[in-house]
């Protein structure tokens, strides 16, 4: 007799079970051998019984041992629900079900002795998120005219740069009395107001990462849509930053400074300026801490670049040279401004937090007009690896925050000139027009995105638990691994196509949103267009109460 | 005369519209059909109107307001001698509309028929949703100068015509961003158009184009009273046309996106993209989620042997017994009895009787039903004929000690082909095989068998010599190497008061094995309940005992066998006890019980005699110190076997000789020694003994050990039962015979896909799968 213990792991145990049904399975082999977590095995079960068919008893007894799909009972090992294996089933005979009795939050670290890790995003799910509790209700019908979303032109373009007010262009007639500068002005790129977030080439295999980068150059290049990318922490590949693409990056230096020593011996090679430059503080799936590439990720091209061996690369949660919000302003955004000769505009990006609004005026103040923008990333941002308790736990919402800072700007009569840039969980019902749309009339210049670029490419991860295995560099869907056979799942050229289509498809919708509000520009700060159903949230960001 | 109409009352105070129109349609219903009016901006003058016998309608009107000419119909004329404001010919369905100055904003809006002329400039949105009925003419919208911005909005029919007089302080003749949303009509421009949108084309004009124009501008200039622009509007080459894309052309456009191949392969970073330097990558090979090949994320490997089954790694004297079934299985009796004599000659006195069977313990078969039976397995190689020995190497090895351990070893160095002595102290080789253990555990015969077995391998002995220095000195002479397998026969004694009156349990057993019933009183206590001391105990009821005790300071390290049998004759076992003094009513212990005795016996254990050899070869312990391969540290070409380096089992002792005598086999070819390690035991998680149906216990019955070939599982060795080949659900598994005789399972890695079936269905374990990713 081979018996469970108590404290043995079972399928109960786990955050999913697989639903199996034997008599639909051919053993075709389909879904152990795509499944990436080994949460599946091929096994032999026992087909036993005893019975008597006679007027009396007389007993017989069938015996068989037949093959079957198991379930992994290992917390090493345990299904992620990807759901790898349904797809691939030919039969309908296998699938992963949420398990509602899971004990694994509490088995895990009592096996482990260790922090659970994950990928994704905030998986404990709240009320109605904010954004869907507020609607585009000034609709422009008898009192101005509305626009035509498909027929008319706007201008999608949102700063990347420090905005100088008008007094202080450095303008003036001359003898013609014709306008001219006379002083250099901060550099501003004009710019998509969905920038894709920051998202390393360690994160990400490199097919992804690759085709991302060919999605903007080609929403660029073909679509007229000037999207930019940010490279994430870690390091750019030299080849693209010596290409004329490099016009399309923004260039991302961490808290571990990785990758920039490529970047700086590429710079007398480079025959463009990048896009931008953004300095991440922090990151708002979680903040407070540093990026966290576990080893398994840390693939050959990944130590080269960023110059380290093959190890758990943890990036410290702060800048080790800073110590104020002063020196952040002094040292960063000078070094950075001077690294391309003041030609390149250099943002910033911090977790949103119940401080944020002091930082913000702090940098608003930028006597040196350096400071190209304001990134504020909420509690619902998408990581590759990060604590849950960290993930489910700690962070701001995006939205309260960014609205704040923004009047804080306008109480000053500042605003617009740090360009505010809002991230967070938005797209996260998969409508990222509606959410950035949204977030600029409370008072964003843009919004940027990472997770959903991902699941553009064909991640099947959600926030309820499914997937979520970024971290374990065993991505099924070959977009957050550096394994070469799960990687060539991935068709960079698909990927790219995707993203451009979701780029046009989200360029209609702004302007369905635009069109009845009456702006053919972004309506920033137009807080006026926006009605909330909940009174709460209509108090806290001061717009209208609607029902 | 025309019917006069006027705006205003006999108090020159304006009328309504509503009033105004009132006289028209009176007029009208007089037969009326022309009229004069002189308006103050009233609505909608104009239409719809119409005469019962379809007589022409005309209106002549001065200052009109919004939305002149509105719904005009056909037979309707209507000219404005002055400029009007918007919506002039607002959905004109079929009237004529003659504006002799400016028109203001929407001018023809939604004009579905008739012809609008206006002598002026047109303002925003004019033109904007004009369309064209079949049934009826197209509608013909003609501007002398130019429009305002986002005129022919949605145009989806109809002929505009802007002739761009007057029109060179305007960057364009149609404003900014005109024909958004155009899906039909075709409008005439003379002078530039921008920011058009991409739905449309600008073309010149072809001859149709120039044969339309040259028909309407005389006409429309004469209407307007501008006939001295002709000359200059018939310059056809200033200019240009506008039409709207058509359905499919508009598809095309989009279709026109160059695809993100040509993208990637003609215009993106170019000699493999941006990671072509560090990653070696090939984007035109994108795997699916179930691969063959290189994109496998497990790839099976036939570990046939690579992994020990459990009953040989449990064996001290390794015997593999899955090997020894495997030949069974496959017929070859023979060769499956005389197997196991390459690792023990004892398996029918050992394996078959005395042994504690630790394989047993270890079968996988328990988790079934019981074990494979070991001991019937063993005692069918008692006829079992010595392996050939090979050929003599004429070297020469002496083994002190003709216990099991030294007759393994001698066995197996004779296997070898050397030629070996044993030094036995005793009157007959055995040890205590033959010394200590009751002959009802092991028949006295059965291990004579086998003891001849050894001699008659060539094995030469000298009884009745024990070692002493100068024996062993001129040992170390005489041979190439030399085996000490002398054994423990140093009783251990703890000096407790009245430990001289104490028994000593080895020197008991050897003088009952040897006949001289030493005598017992009725009550006996044991000291020690190890196997030996259970040993004694049966040897005290043997010679007469009526209750024999046995004690121990810890529980009884005896096999459980043994305490049954010990306990069914009445033996009792008390621990933990422990022995205060002993005296002539007993023994005491500590905790101030007395355990009556006539006899006590001490059974704890024998400690090896090495006098013979040098102190400093020895462990502080007393015992042979060795290497890791059984040769004295202190002293090369020396080997220690069995109890002088660790108390252990017959079969420990009988391994070691085994392993001591493939160490002196590189001795003496002069190898360097590396010590062999058992390979690895097979993991239980990798047997798929559900594959096994189980037996009813209640019905087994060990009369022919041959049947037991139906029952091991063969762990870690391949059954060859092919079940991988046929479960393989992709065939990519085939058996190959090997030219030795031997056969072997491939998995072709161009069809495998790695889903690991062969290693979930595998009874044996043989299917190992690496984990790429």
């Amino acid at each position: 007799m081979e018996t469970m213990r108590l404290n043995d792991v079972t399928a109960n145990d786990l955050p999913w079970k697989i639903k199996y049904d034997a008599s639909r399975c051919t053993m075709c082999g389909s879904c152990v051998a795509t499944c990436s977590f080994r949460a599946i095995l091929p096994k032999v079960e026992r087909r036993r019984m005893v019975f008597s068919e006679g007027n009396f008893p007389e007993p017989k007894a069938r015996f068989s041992a037949v093959p079957v799909i198991r379930q992994a009972k290992s917390i090493r090992n345990y299904c992620r629900g990807c759901g790898m294996c349904e797809k691939v089933c030919p039969n309908d005979a296998i699938k992963p079900e949420r398990n509602q009795d899971t004990r694994h939050p509490v088995i895990t670290r009592c096996l482990g002795g260790d922090s659970i890790k994950r990928g994704g995003r905030k998986n404990l799910e709240g009320s109605t998120r904010t954004l869907d509790s507020i609607r585009v209700g000034r609709i422009s019908q008898m009192t101005d005219p509305s626009l035509d979303a498909q027929r008319h032109t706007f201008d999608l373009l949102a700063p990347f740069g420090r905005i100088l007010p008008p007094k202080k262009l450095p303008f003036s007639p001359d003898v013609d009395q014709q306008l001219v500068t006379n002083a250099l002005t901060p550099p501003v790129n004009w710019i998509y107001p969905v920038i894709i977030g920051d998202m390393s080439i360690g994160a990400l295999s490199w097919r992804m990462w690759e085709g991302v980068a060919m999605a903007v150059a080609y929403l660029n290049e073909e679509c007229g849509l000037p999207v930019r990318m940010c490279s994430g922490e870690g390091g750019v590949p030299v080849r693209l930053l010596k290409s004329k693409y490099l016009k399309y990056m923004i260039l991302q230096i961490a808290s571990g400074h990785f990758g920039w020593n490529r970047i700086a011996n590429a710079m007398p090679h480079m025959v463009e300026d990048p896009a931008g430059i953004l300095i991440k503080i922090g990151q708002g799936a979680k903040p407070g801490d540093g990026g966290l590439l576990q080893a398994g990720k840390v693939a050959e091209h990944i130590q080269a670049i960023r110059g380290v061996p093959k190890a758990d690369l943890l990036s410290p949660p702060n800048h080790q040279g800073l110590y104020s919000i002063e020196e952040s302003v002094q040292k960063m955004f000078l070094s950075f401004n001077s690294a391309f000769k003041f030609r390149v505009p250099v943002a910033i990006k911090v977790a949103a937090s119940a401080t944020s609004v002091s930082v913000f005026n702090n940098l608003v103040r930028d006597p040196y007009n350096i400071v190209g923008g304001f990134f504020l990333d909420g509690i619902d941002g998408g990581t590759g690896a990060a604590h849950e308790v960290s993930l489910d736990h700690t962070g701001h919402p995006i939205v309260s925050k960014l609205r704040d800072c923004y009047l804080a700007a306008v109480t000053q009569g500042r605003q617009g000139q740090i360009p505010l840039w809002a991230a967070g969980g938005l797209g996260k019902t998969g409508d990222l027009a509606a959410d950035a749309f949204k977030m600029i009339a409370l008072g964003a210049n843009g919004v940027f995105t990472g997770k959903l670029i991902l699941q553009m490419a064909g991640c099947i991860g959600n926030d309820m638990g499914r997937c979520n295995a970024c971290n374990t560099g065993l991505c099924p869907a070959g977009i957050t691994t550096q394994e070469p056979q799960l990687a060539h799942r991935l068709d960079p050229e698909k990927v790219a196509q995707n993203i451009v289509n979701y780029f046009l498809a989200m360029d209609q919708e702004f302007k369905k949103l635009l069109a009845p509000i009456g702006n053919s520009s972004l309506p920033v700060g137009r807080s006026d267009a926006l009605v909330a159903t909940d009174h709460a949230v209509a108090d806290r960001l001061q717009i209208q109460h609607v029902c | 005369m025309a019917a006069q109409i006027i705006g205003f009352d006999e108090n020159k105070k304006r009328l309504s519209t509503q009033q105004l129109l009132m006289q028209v349609y009176a007029a009208l219903d007089r037969g009326e059909t022309n009229f004069e009016v002189l308006s103050s901006g009233h609505h909608n003058i104009g239409g719809p109107l119409w005469t019962e016998d379809g007589s022409p309608l005309k209106f002549s009107v001065k200052n009109p307001g919004q939305r002149v000419g509105s719904f005009g119909l056909s037979g309707t004329s209507i000219t404005v001698n002055g400029s009007a404001p918007a919506d002039a010919g607002w959905l004109n369905a079929g009237a004529e509309l003659i504006i002799k100055g400016d028109s203001g904003d929407t001018t023809a809006h939604c004009a579905a028929s008739g012809k609008i002329y206006v002598a002026g400039r047109v303002g925003t949105r004019s033109g904007s949703l004009m369309k064209h009925d079949p049934a009826f003419d197209a509608p013909e919208f003609w501007v002398l100068k130019n429009t305002g911005s986002f005129c022919f909005e949605f145009m989806g029919g109809g002929t505009a015509v802007i002739c761009g007089i007057d029109s060179d302080d305007f960057d364009t003749v149609l404003g900014d961003r005109a024909c958004m949303g155009m899906v039909g009509g075709t409008i005439y421009l003379r002078g530039e158009a921008k920011n058009l949108p991409d739905e449309v084309w600008l073309m010149e004009l072809d001859e149709a184009d120039r044969e339309f124009l040259s028909q309407g501008l005389p006409t429309f200039l004469e209407k307007i009273d501008r006939s001295q622009h002709l000359e200059t509007l018939t310059d056809f080459s200033q200019w240009k046309k506008i039409t709207a894309k058509t359905y499919e052309e508009r598809r095309w456009r989009h279709a026109q996106r160059i695809s993100m191949r040509e993208f990637r392969m003609n215009k993106w970073v170019g000699d493999g993209g941006i990671f072509a330097d560090v990653v070696k990558d090939n984007y035109d090979h994108v795997a699916g989620l179930v691969n063959a090949g290189e994109d496998r994320l497990k790839i099976p490997h036939w570990q046939n042997k690579a992994f020990c089954a459990p009953c040989e790694a449990a064996c001290p004297s390794s015997i593999p017994t899955q090997d020894r079934i495997n030949l069974l299985r496959a017929g070859k009796y023979k060769e499956a009895i005389e197997l196991v004599l390459q690792y023990s000659p004892f398996p029918s006195s050992v394996c078959g009787e005395v042994c504690p069977n630790p394989c047993m313990d270890a079968c996988t078969r328990q988790f079934i039903d019981l074990p494979v039976a070991m001991p019937a397995l063993g005692k069918l190689s008692m006829e079992a004929e010595s392996p050939t020995p090979k050929a003599d190497s004429g070297k020469k090895v002496a083994v002190i000690g003709g216990g099991p351990g030294g007759l393994s070893a001698a066995w197996h160095l004779r296997l070898l082909g050397h030629g070996t002595t044993i030094i036995e102290a005793d009157k007959e080789v055995g040890g205590k095989l033959r010394q200590v253990i009751p002959t009802d555990r092991l028949p006295a015969d059965t291990l004579g068998h086998e003891i001849k077995r050894v001699k008659d391998l060539g094995v030469a002995i000298k009884t009745n010599t024990p070692v002493d220095k100068a024996l062993f000195a001129k040992l170390q002479q005489d041979f190439d190497a030399v085996v000490i397998a002398s054994g423990a026969h140093n009783p251990v004694v703890i000096p407790f008061p009245g430990h001289e009156r104490l028994v000593k349990g080895l020197e008991f057993l050897k003088a009952v094995n040897n006949g001289e019933n030493p005598p017992v009183g009725e009550k006996v206590v044991v000291i020690g309940a190890g196997n030996a001391g259970m040993d004694v105990c049966l040897g005290a009821y043997a010679m007469g005992a009526k209750q024999v005790t046995a004690i121990d300071i810890q529980r009884p390290a005896a096999f459980k066998k043994e305490i049954d049998h010990f306990e069914k004759l009445g033996g009792k076992i008390e621990w933990p006890a422990f022995t205060e003094k002993v005296d002539g009513k007993g023994l005491h212990t500590k905790d101030g019980r007395l355990l009556e005795a006539d006899t006590v016996i001490i059974s704890i254990g024998e400690r090896p005699d090495l006098s013979y050899i040098p102190r400093e070869w020895l462990t502080e312990r007393g015992m042979a110190e060795v290497d890791d391969c059984g040769q004295l540290t202190k002293a090369p070409g020396i080997f220690a076997i069995g109890d002088t380096i660790q108390p252990g089992l017959l079969t420990h002792a009988i391994g070691h000789g085994r392993e001591a005598a493939e160490y002196i086999d590189e001795y003496l070819a002069g190898n360097q020694l590396k010590a062999k390690k058992k390979l690895p035991q097979i993991s239980q998680e990798c047997l798929s003994k559900e594959l096994f149906r189980p037996h009813n216990r209640s019905r087994f019955s060990f009369t022919d050990a041959t049947k037991e070939t139906s029952r091991c599982i063969s762990c870690g060795t391949c059954r060859d039962c092919g079940m991988c080949l046929e479960a393989c659900p992709e065939g990519a598994i085939r058996r190959e015979d090997c030219k030795d005789g031997s056969f072997e399972y491939i998995s072709d890695d161009h069809l495998c896909i790695g889903c690991g079936i062969c290693a979930g269905m595998c009874p044996c374990g043989i299917w190992g799968m690496e984990q790429v990713v």
